[in-house]
C-alpha cells in the first residue's frame, strides 16, 4: 500500500485547520479508505477532543519519534470509523520535539498502513509547519474570506510553490463563506478570494453553527446528514479522492415579495 | 432622506467588499514581491527623470501601478508623450 500524505495548512490560527482535518479525515473513512490523522500542533493538542478521543489518549506523536512506543501502540481507533485512526500530538512538549527529517520518515511509514494520512498542521510558517509539509506531498490550504486570514494564506501558498518538488499540487478550502455577506456586498466571495490567490480551489464551507455543537459532541459534522457543513466536507473528500463533485450552491434564496417590501420600509444599515 | 439615500447611494462603490479587495490586491503585491514601502515611488521618479530626457511627458496623466497577473506583479507604467526633446 502506497498511501497519499496531504497535509492540511492555513498560517493564521483560528481558521479551522483543526476542524478541517478532523472533517476530511472522517468523510474519507466514510467512504471506505483507511484514514490516519496526525495532530501536528505539538504543545497544544486539539485533534484528540473534536474526534471526541481526548480519553483514549496513551502515546503520542513524540513518544512514536522517541521510540518510546511502536506506531501502532499510539494510533487511537475511532469510536465510529474502524478504518480511521489518530495519533495525537504530544502536550506538553513544544514544537522543536519533532524535526522534518523524523516527520518524513514517520509518513513513510505510515503510508503502508493507510490510504490518506491526513497531517493537521500548527498555525504559523516556522518549525512545526515546515515539520508538517516536509512528509507531505499535497496540500490543503485553509483560510476564511477575511483579509488577514487570505494574506497568511498567500505566504503558506509561496511557501509550498517554493517546496514545488515535494508537495505535487495544492488546493484551497474557503471556510466560513457567509453568502447573505457576500450579496450585501460586505464580505469578499469565493471568486474574490480566488482571484486574489490565483489558486485552484478545492471546496467551500458556509458558516454552520452546528459545527459548534459537532465539537461539543466530539463528533465531526462530516459524519451528520442534514447539515450544509457536513454536505461540504463530504464533497471535499470525494475530490480528493480524484471525483467530480459539484461546489455547493450557496446563494442566499431570493426573499419572499413581503421580505422585500418590509426592506424597502427597513433604512439601510450605514457604519 | 433616508429613503432617498437608500435609492440613490452607489453601486459596488466604496463597499466593503471592493474596499478589501483593492487593499487585498496592492498588499500581496507588495508582499510577494517583498518590496519595501518607498521603492516603487522612488523608481517612479527615476523611470519619470529619465524618460523625460527624451520627452516631454504629460505629468498629469502618467500613470504608474503594479497589476496582478496569476500569482505574479508586472510593472504598468504609462507616460503620455507630448513631444521629443531635440
Amino acid at each position: 500500500m502506497s498511501g497519499r500524505v496531504i497535509v492540511i495548512t492555513s498560517g493564521k490560527g483560528g481558521v479551522g485547520k483543526t476542524t478541517a482535518s478532523a472533517n476530511i479525515g472522517t468523510a474519507l473513512a466514510q467512504s471506505g479508505a483507511s484514514v490516519a490523522l496526525v495532530d501536528m500542533d505539538i504543545g497544544l493538542r486539539n485533534l484528540d477532543i473534536l474526534m471526541g478521543l481526548e480519553n483514549r489518549v496513551v502515546y503520542n506523536l513524540v513518544d512514536v519519534i522517541e521510540e518510546k512506543c511502536k506506531l501502532r501502540q499510539a494510533l487511537v481507533k475511532d469510536k465510529r470509523l474502524p478504518n480511521l485512526c489518530l495519533l495525537p500530538a504530544a502536550q506538553t512538549r513544544d514544537k522543536s520535539a519533532v524535526n522534518p527529517e523524523q516527520m518524513q520518515k514517520l509518513c513513510a511509514e505510515l503510508k503502508t498502513m493507510f490510504d490518506f494520512i491526513v497531517l493537521d498542521s500548527p498555525a504559523g510558517i516556522e518549525g512545526g509547519f515546515q515539520s508538517a509539509i516536509a512528509g507531505a506531498e499535497e496540500a490543503v490550504v485553509i483560510t476564511t474570506p477575511e483579509m488577514s486570514a487570505v494574506r497568511d494564506a498567500d505566504r503558506v501558498i509561496g511557501l509550498l510553490e517554493a517546496k514545488k518538488d515535494a508537495i505535487s499540487q495544492y488546493r484551497l478550502v474557503i471556510n466560513r463563506i457567509r453568502p447573505n455577506m457576500v450579496k450585501t456586498n460586505d464580505m469578499m466571495s469565493v471568486d474574490d478570494v480566488l482571484e486574489i490567490l490565483s489558486v485552484r480551489l478545492l471546496g467551500v464551507v458556509p458558516e454552520d453553527e452546528d459545527i459548534i455543537v459537532s465539537t461539543n459532541r466530539g463528533e465531526p459534522i462530516a459524519g451528520t446528514d442534514n447539515t450544509r457543513a457536513g454536505q461540504a466536507y463530504r464533497n471535499i473528500a470525494g475530490r480528493l479522492r480524484g471525483e467530480d463533485v459539484p461546489f455547493l450552491d450557496l446563494t442566499p434564496k431570493d426573499p419572499t415579495w413581503i421580505n422585500k417590501i418590509v426592506k424597502i420600509f427597513t433604512p439601510a444599515a450605514r457604519v | 432622506m433616508q429613503v432617498l439615500n437608500w435609492f440613490f447611494r452607489p453601486k459596488d462603490e466604496g463597499d466593503a467588499r471592493s474596499r478589501a479587495k483593492d487593499r487585498m490586491r496592492l498588499m500581496l503585491i507588495h508582499d510577494r514581491l517583498e518590496l519595501p514601502p518607498d521603492r516603487l515611488s522612488s523608481l517612479e521618479e527615476e523611470l519619470i527623470a529619465v524618460v523625460s530626457r527624451y520627452f516631454e511627458i504629460d505629468r498629469q496623466t502618467t500613470r504608474f501601478d503594479l497589476q496582478q497577473y496569476e500569482r505574479k506583479a508586472a510593472l504598468i507604467a504609462n507616460f503620455p508623450l507630448l513631444r521629443s526633446k531635440s
